[in-house]
């Protein structure tokens, strides 16, 4: 920031120590900074540790410096930690908390989120969260090895392995901790949607910014509290004696376990029927953000707002009703596997109506190929490709083949983790002004989005084809098996890419250190923006739309193609004309 | 860095009784900034919106916990009928064993969460009833049935806990623990879950009747109580299903 917001505060004669501004502040543009931060550090070890998986997966006698050859149980773990940052601490946590605190009420023209202070304590449950969970590095036996969806009866046994007994606990109470931080803030969410849009602004005169990150939160609200339900009864399960989730008949190095009367699917049901609207949590607030950034770099309107709202609606319903497709291996009924196929093809349908409504927003319009228009075109790129392998996964027949397979590995990657990372990387370049009141190096954004546009494809499309050839996923090492021995070199590639796609990363981090001190400064709208974010002065002030509240007489998209000047949009809070 | 503001500056006379600030017309910001209580600044355009706002959120709370009860009462129906696969009968089983309840401690506990419901109800019709003398800014005359109603639900909230541990240790003196069997899990389960939403409520509760002590204005002791009374009644209301449940489908 310019001058600090600590020194901006004394000009005007307020006293302002650094606690109260940087750590324990209610401020909603300073909590949504701290859940960016959060989420950085979240995604430096979630990265560095795929990148451990990779060097182990090529070369797997290789001694790391400072710790030696990666065992088996290391690989687990790591994997296990990698999809829990990633998925939880960071899809979960940028797009919806992070940029979704700081610019929901500025969108809405709100002063202020419904409840400032429990939003202050949701972050503060988050960073908990994420301290419990990096525990786990540090106790004896290691984090969990069960993976990100562990699976019991080896997440409930403490003896089944050596990251199963502290672990898996810290693994456990650092989930719930999440859920309950989420909670919270959805229902801020919500709150402030529902009661403190500005005067004229209403639902259908939001940014599809604000209609994702309201569809999220209800989502959030209702898929949530299945997870701790679920993470309660396994830390019961594992400690109380109960039996839950543990079948009969087991044995853990030749002595049975005790208790028995419970099944693993039950543990599956709950995860999935959370896990699968996760997912949705995960991607809806970046589909937001695409179409607005989208609008706004074509100088277009976006192609069918009211589509794009019902297909946001329909996509949250949906994704409620189709848990059952990550357990078509499970040897479920195949009338039920045929019903959650179906309704998971039919999901498909909405997201091609935003995918076409993307395509139709850009078409005709007059491009401006800044850094964020390129991610959100990214963002499109890998959605699709992402997601047309997921109909393809929607079949039992061809599923029961493909799972857990790197052809899965291939599509969540490239859906989730590249699709929903470009939107995040989209959004930081977008955002960035009005964050941090400087602007973030354009040329390095663009090397930085082509390294790690062709990086993405190079490291993820090649999986593809090591899942249908059937190369098993989390395995450590499978170099005893002789066609996938023969699979090796394919493998050299994707980790060789991967590396050069996490070198890539560095620009991004040097470009977002280096402009939040010495970046250009931004001035009020330096993209021509028409939402009500884009009217304060960058950095936005503390007091944000306290002092004067705007009133809202235009739609959130009104660029005027036909225009040949600069002044080719409207803002919202513009006279009605 | 520009400021725009057009504060105005209101001289807040000290009101008989220590009512609130009391109406002041939209100033700056339109709510969600800070409450009135403990001499901040108060941010909502109305009373009425401020209420309506914390209705939403308790609303919004009410259906997260719903979600995971329906859930925990699915599972319970579901181990309940679907038994187990036997791996040496090579077929599903029925294990469950039926819980003999405690019943006369268990409508004894009942009863205790119903009269706490009731006194809060009254508590916050009295409270309702006694805002318009506040914001008169006269004193309210004390009424003959001014009871401590919340304090007094605070008190039968925290005999029902009381009385559904005892109820747990009746149980485990009757050998029915935890693990023992798939009943039992369900069956502490729910009301484990039950009791720790209820502690949590009493919390909250405690502090709606704490609130002058807090530096709470009345306004917003008004709301806390509202609010936490829906939280209350719907537990209470839980509370009634649970125990339906495992009365009705035993096993």
């Amino acid at each position: 920031m310019k001058a600090g917001l600590i020194t901006e505060a004394r000009r005007h004669g307020e006293e302002r120590d650094f606690l109260r501004t940087y750590v324990f502040t209610s401020d909603h543009k300073m909590i949504g900074r701290q859940y960016f931060f959060l989420s950085l550090a979240a995604v430096l070890v979630g990265a560095w540790l795929s990148l451990l998986m990779r060097i182990h997966i090529v070369w797997p006698k290789t001694a790391i410096p400072f710790f030696g050859e990666i065992k088996p149980e290391n690989y687990l773990a790591y994997l296990t930690m990698h999809g829990t940052l990633m998925v939880f601490f960071v899809l979960s946590m940028v797009p919806q908390n992070g940029f979704g605190t700081f610019f929901l009420p500025l969108q809405l023209g709100a002063s202020e989120m419904s409840f400032p202070r429990l939003n202050m304590i949701g972050f503060w449950t988050a960073l908990l969260s994420f301290f419990v969970l990096m525990a786990a590095f540090f106790v004896p036996g290691g984090p969990s090895g069960a993976g990100w969806t562990q699976y019991p009866p080896l997440s409930a046994i403490a003896l089944a392995g050596p990251g199963q007994a502290l672990g898996t606990d810290l693994w456990l109470v650092s989930i719930g901790l999440f859920c309950l931080a989420s909670i919270m803030s959805a229902v801020n969410f919500v709150a402030t949607t529902v009661t403190r849009r500005a005067p004229g602004m209403a639902m259908m005169r939001m940014p599809l910014t604000c209609w994702t990150w309201f569809v999220t939160a209800i989502l959030i609200l209702l898929a949530f509290g299945v997870l701790v339900a679920a993470v309660i009864m396994l830390l019961l399960d594992r400690h109380a004696g109960t039996s839950f989730f543990v079948p009969g008949g087991l044995l853990v190095s030749g002595k049975p376990v005790e208790h028995s009367g419970g099944s693993p699917l039950l543990w599956q049901h709950l995860f999935w029927f959370f896990g699968h609207p996760e997912v949705y949590i995960a991607i809806l607030p970046a589909m937001g953000v695409t179409s607005h950034l989208l609008a706004t770099f074509a100088r277009k309107p976006v192609f069918g707002y009211k589509a794009m709202v019902g297909a946001t609606i329909a996509i949250g319903a949906l994704g409620f009703m189709v848990w059952g497709h990550h357990m078509f291996a499970s040897g479920m009924d195949p009338h039920a596997g045929f019903a959650f196929s179906s309704l998971t093809t039919a999901i498909a349908v909405p997201s091609a109506v935003k995918t076409f409504n993307w395509v139709g927003t850009l078409y005709g319009g007059r491009i401006r190929y800044t850094t964020p228009l390129l991610f959100s075109v990214g963002f499109v790129s890998l959605f699709i490709t992402g997601g047309l392998t997921g109909p393809l996964l929607a079949q039992p027949a061809l599923d029961v083949y493909l799972h857990d397979t790197y052809f899965v590995v291939a599509h969540f990657h490239l859906i989730m983790a590249m699709a929903g990372l470009f939107a995040i990387f989209a959004a930081t370049y977008f955002w960035f002004p009005k964050m941090f009141g400087r602007r973030m190096n354009e040329r390095l954004g663009r090397l930085h989005f082509c390294l790690t546009l062709f990086g993405a494809y190079a490291t993820f499309m090649p999986m593809h084809l090591l899942g249908i050839a059937g190369h098993p996923r989390r395995y450590s090492e499978l170099t005893g098996v002789q066609y996938v021995t023969a699979m090796l070199p394919l493998q050299r590639f994707i980790t060789l890419a991967a590396i050069v796609t996490l070198a890539a990363q560095l620009i991004f981090l040097f470009n977002l250190f280096w402009s939040l001190r010495k970046g250009a400064a931004a001035e009020a709208n330096p993209w021509q923006c028409t939402s009500l974010e884009w009217t304060l002065p960058s950095p936005a002030p503390p007091d944000g739309f306290a002092a004067r509240q705007p009133a809202v007489n235009h739609g959130p998209y009104e660029y005027l193609p036909g225009t040949e000047s600069i002044e080719d949009f409207v803002m919202q809070d513009a006279p009605a004309s | 860095m520009p400021i725009i503001s057009d504060r105005v500056e209101i001289k807040r006379k000290p009101k008989l009784g220590g009512g609130g600030p009391g109406k002041i017309p939209h100033r700056h910001g339109f709510g969600g900034g800070d409450d009135g209580d403990r001499g901040r600044p108060e941010d909502f355009r109305s009373r009425r919106q401020r209420m309506r706002r914390y209705r939403l959120v308790m609303g919004l709370c009410l259906f997260s916990v719903t979600v995971v009860f329906v859930v925990l009462t699915f599972l319970y129906i579901l181990r309940l009928g679907t038994g187990r696969y036997d791996e040496d009968a090579h077929r599903q089983i029925q294990d469950w064993i039926p819980l003999k309840l405690p019943y006369l401690q268990l409508w004894v506990n009942s009863l205790l969460l119903l009269l706490s419901s009731i006194t809060l109800e009254w508590a916050r019709r009295g409270m309702a009833r006694k805002e318009e003398f506040v914001d008169m800014g006269i004193v309210p005359p004390p009424l003959k049935q001014d009871l401590p109603w919340l304090g007094i639900s605070v008190v039968l909230g925290f005999l029902f806990l009381a009385g559904q541990v005892l109820v747990w240790q009746n149980l485990q003196h009757q050998g029915v623990f935890l693990a023992t069997n798939p009943s039992r899990n369900y069956f502490y389960l729910l009301t484990g879950t039950h009791a720790v939403h209820l502690a949590g409520g009493l919390v909250a509760l405690l502090y709606a009747a704490g609130g002058r002590l807090l530096g709470l204005r009345f306004e917003s002791q008004k709301i806390a109580v509202e609010v936490t009374g829906w939280y209350w009644h719907y537990l209470a209301f839980l509370w009634f299903c649970i125990f339906a449940l495992v009365h009705f489908a035993k096993g």
